[in-house]
């Protein structure tokens, strides 16, 4: 199994990483989980979460929703290795516009954990997988709003992006190498 | 009457993909039916239902076969009232789809079989269910399955330490029983001869098939191991229709075993496991396997006939059935390897009729037993299989598939068929000739005797079932085996007993009358104080299911169906409490 770019690049004063690793299975600031507008956990990631973290976490979401598609709400992240959850609402399913959403999703998710002061975050690759965004298309998008936001003022300084199989590794193995 | 003008996006987006899935063979199949029929009495479903045209196979094909035809095929965009061509416009209607074609086709391929013009309803069936999955049209249980499969690798969701721990603690069952310390389930070795593949359901309901292989592998002196990741090789792609998920699933799996450089992957007992990983996933993930891959029914034939392990047939003397799994038997071929094993293992083997490839599908194919909306409907079709398996006179069927495993003891449970369900694997290894090693001292087994005599000791466990018989077995199990037992009734006891008593672990049946279950299911999982309460489902109603899994709650650590024997009970009460404590003592161990 390939895990090139584990060591990974700098975009400005940023380490950004590429691993195939469990998103919910880190010892990080906050990771992205990519939620439904009723932010209920459900299955996937969101049943890692209910196990890992108890039950405090789906408690302190259901005050939170409904969240409309492309917004992101932050939760703590009861007893994972994670301090806090960032739950960000994306496109899901063929649905219209996919792209803007995308972008807005995560740049809402990045603001997010700007707000919680975060130095460490890992993201899932958004929408890739069950909710079928094309992992070509999601590494383009999640790496243009990546690199924007690090380019500007930000206390991250070590971003992880999660893939889960070799066509959403390489996806953002070409793109990652286009930002080097 | 004038045709729709607008179209929902959703069946926008279906037309668009239904022309990128379009190959040569749907195409043939889309185009050579001539409705002669012969497929009608073929399907298990027209059987149990007489009387409803909607279960033919020529007419659920006809669904799909419409749509290729107004948008894919000149005759329908010519003649579209002489083909019988049309469209979908609405999302109302890609719904009614979905109930056809997930709800009245297990994708069994029996009709396929007898199509005289070789139509395969089956794989355009397929295809109509990933068209609808690609738009998120899809059963609640397709949804939760695929979701797991994705994200965490395998369709139960188990999670990595879980599988870790309970091979770990299989090991230690498996030493124990062979008095043997040195035996192990090696993870993650080598260069080993064999890297060996399992179902999850293995993991959360029948840890024995583990054990039982690891047994076999270990009699049999065999090099081998099992990964710790990437190690489910079900691959629920083939059922949702969702190519993607199959291949990511089947080149996760290949990668794994590339780069553990095993010589062989075995696949443990699973019929659409056994098709996706070793027929399929090449296909789905564009992946030149370097290795050899067999179902592990080639694996125990193999030493059997190389004098590796030795058996004694006497020992599975109940007089068993073999019912041929769709995938395996129908899709892959594999008809005689099982047969000759079981001549091998058992003393009166039974077959069942029709048989092969002409035998009927469990009921549980194509991901039915995760669609509980359509449980009753596939009840109703098991009448057929519940006719076919009671005129064999056998007490045990046997099959090589975990699906089958669930679909059979549903039908047997419904139709109340009193015949218990089992594997090969469980049956070579009762069968197994070990030669002792050396006498243990006296003293030594009477002590061991005593050890093992009380394994729930210092557990409390709250029994709730209304039926009283039930509630009676699963109490004296539990205090036979030295734990202290509590006894709920209904919902708002169970809830109470919970809540005061705090035990270790409750087992919870599906209907009881009070509050309702589900609720108070989820009022104890949100409980914080109960944090660390493991549950066990143990239902005699699988449909009911629902009431419990689609909550967004953390589900329950074990389910099982009635009626549960004692062994299968221990075995599983005691996985969810060894992982209760030893999830216990790593937390004390992490506290500062």
């Amino acid at each position: 199994m390939t895990n090139e770019l584990a060591e990974g690049i700098l975009i400005n004063q940023t380490v950004v990483r590429l691993n195939r690793a469990d998103v919910t299975d880190l010892e990080v600031d906050a990771f992205v989980f990519y939620a439904q507008p009723d932010l209920a956990l459900g299955s996937g990631f969101g049943g890692a979460i209910a196990v890992r973290g108890g039950p405090s976490i789906q408690q302190e979401v259901e005050e939170l929703a409904p969240v409309a598609t492309g917004e992101a709400v932050v939760s703590a992240a009861g007893k994972m290795k994670a301090q806090h959850i960032i739950h960000a609402v994306g496109p899901r399913f063929q649905e219209e516009d996919i792209e803007g959403k995308l972008r807005t999703t995560m740049t809402n998710a990045l603001k997010r954990a700007e707000e919680i002061q975060v130095e460490t975050i890992a993201f899932p690759a958004m929408g890739a997988g069950y909710y079928g965004i094309a992992p070509d298309l999601c590494a383009r998008v999640m790496l243009e709003v990546i690199k924007g936001h690090l380019e500007g003022e930000t206390r991250i300084k070590e971003l992880v992006i999660c893939v889960l199989d070799t066509p959403q590794h390489n996806a953002f193995k070409t793109e990652l190498e286009k930002s080097q | 009457m004038s045709e729709q003008t607008t179209r929902s996006h959703k069946a926008e987006k279906v037309l668009e993909r239904m022309g990128q899935k379009l190959n040569r063979q749907m195409v043939g199949s889309l185009l050579a039916c001539v409705h002669c029929g012969l497929c009608t009495e073929t399907c298990h479903y027209v059987l149990a239902n007489p009387g409803d045209p909607t279960y033919a196979p020529a007419y659920k094909g006809d669904l799909i076969r419409k749509l290729f035809k107004r948008h894919f095929d000149w005759t329908g965009r010519v003649f579209p009232w002489w083909v019988k061509a049309g469209s979908v416009w609405t999302d109302e209607e890609l719904e009614e789809l979905k109930d056809t074609v997930f709800g009245k086709c297990t994708n069994c391929r029996r009709c396929s079989l007898n199509c005289p013009m070789g139509v395969d309803l089956a794989t355009f069936n397929r295809m109509a269910r990933g068209l609808l999955v690609s738009v998120g049209i899809m059963p609640e249980g397709v949804a939760v399955v695929s979701k797991d499969q994705w994200e965490i690798g395998n369709q139960m969701g188990v999670l990595k330490e879980d599988y870790l721990e309970t091979l770990e603690w299989m090991a230690e069952e498996l030493q124990d029983e062979l008095d043997d310390p040195e035996v192990d389930i090696p993870i993650d070795q080598t260069d080993c001869e064999v890297v060996y593949y399992i179902n999850p359901r293995e993991v959360k309901y029948d840890p024995r098939s583990i054990s039982d292989a690891a047994k076999i592998f270990h009699v049999a002196g065999e090099s081998w191991t099992m990964p710790s990741e990437g190690w489910d090789m079900t691959n629920f792609g083939l059922f949702s229709g969702d190519d993607a998920l199959g291949g990511s699933v089947a080149q996760r799996l290949y990668e794994k075993v590339s780069e553990l450089r095993g010589k062989r992957l075995v696949i443990s007992e699973c019929g659409h496991g056994f098709r996706s990983t070793r027929c399929e996933g090449p296909n789905w993930a564009r992946y030149d396997v370097p290795f050899v891959m067999e179902s592990s029914i080639f694996t125990m034939l193999r030493y059997i006939k190389e004098g590796r392990i030795k058996v004694d047939k006497t020992r599975n003397s109940r007089p068993v059935t073999y019912h041929d799994s769709c995938n395996m038997g129908r899709s892959c071929g594999m008809f005689e390897e099982p047969r000759e094993l079981l001549e091998l293992v058992c003393s009166d083997f039974r077959e069942m009729h029709p048989n092969r490839a002409e035998n009927y599908c469990c009921t549980g194919g194509g991901g039915a037993m995760s669609m509980s909306e359509y449980t009753p409907r596939r009840l109703k079709s098991g009448i057929i299989k519940a006719n076919q398996l009671k005129e064999t006179g056998a007490e045990i069927v046997v099959t090589s598939c975990h699906n089958c495993v669930d679909g059979l003891t549903d039908v047997i449970r419904h139709y109340e068929l009193g015949i218990e369900v089992t594997q090969l694997v469980n049956l070579v290894a009762n069968a197994l000739v070990i030669e002792p090693k050396v006498a243990i001292p006296v003293e030594e087994v009477v002590e061991e005797m005593v050890a093992e005599a009380l394994p729930l000791a210092g557990r409390t466990i709250l029994v709730a079932d209304d039926e009283p018989d039930q509630l009676e077995y699963l109490a004296t199990v539990f205090e036979d085996n030295g734990a202290t037992v509590l006894r709920a009734v209904d919902g708002d006891e169970a809830l109470a007993m919970a809540t005061s008593e705090k035990p270790d672990l409750l087992t919870l049946d599906l209907e009881m009358p009070g509050k309702n279950v589900g609720e108070v299911f989820q009022i104890l999982r949100e409980n914080p104080e109960l944090e660390s309460l493991k549950v066990c489902v143990i239902t005699g109603r699988p449909e009911l299911r629902k009431l419990i899994y689609d909550r967004s709650v953390r589900r329950p650590e074990g389910y099982l169906d009635k009626p549960v024997t004692e062994e299968q009970l221990l075995i599983n009460v005691r996985k969810i409490l060894e992982l209760a404590h030893d999830e216990a003592a790593a937390g004390a161990e992490g506290t500062p």
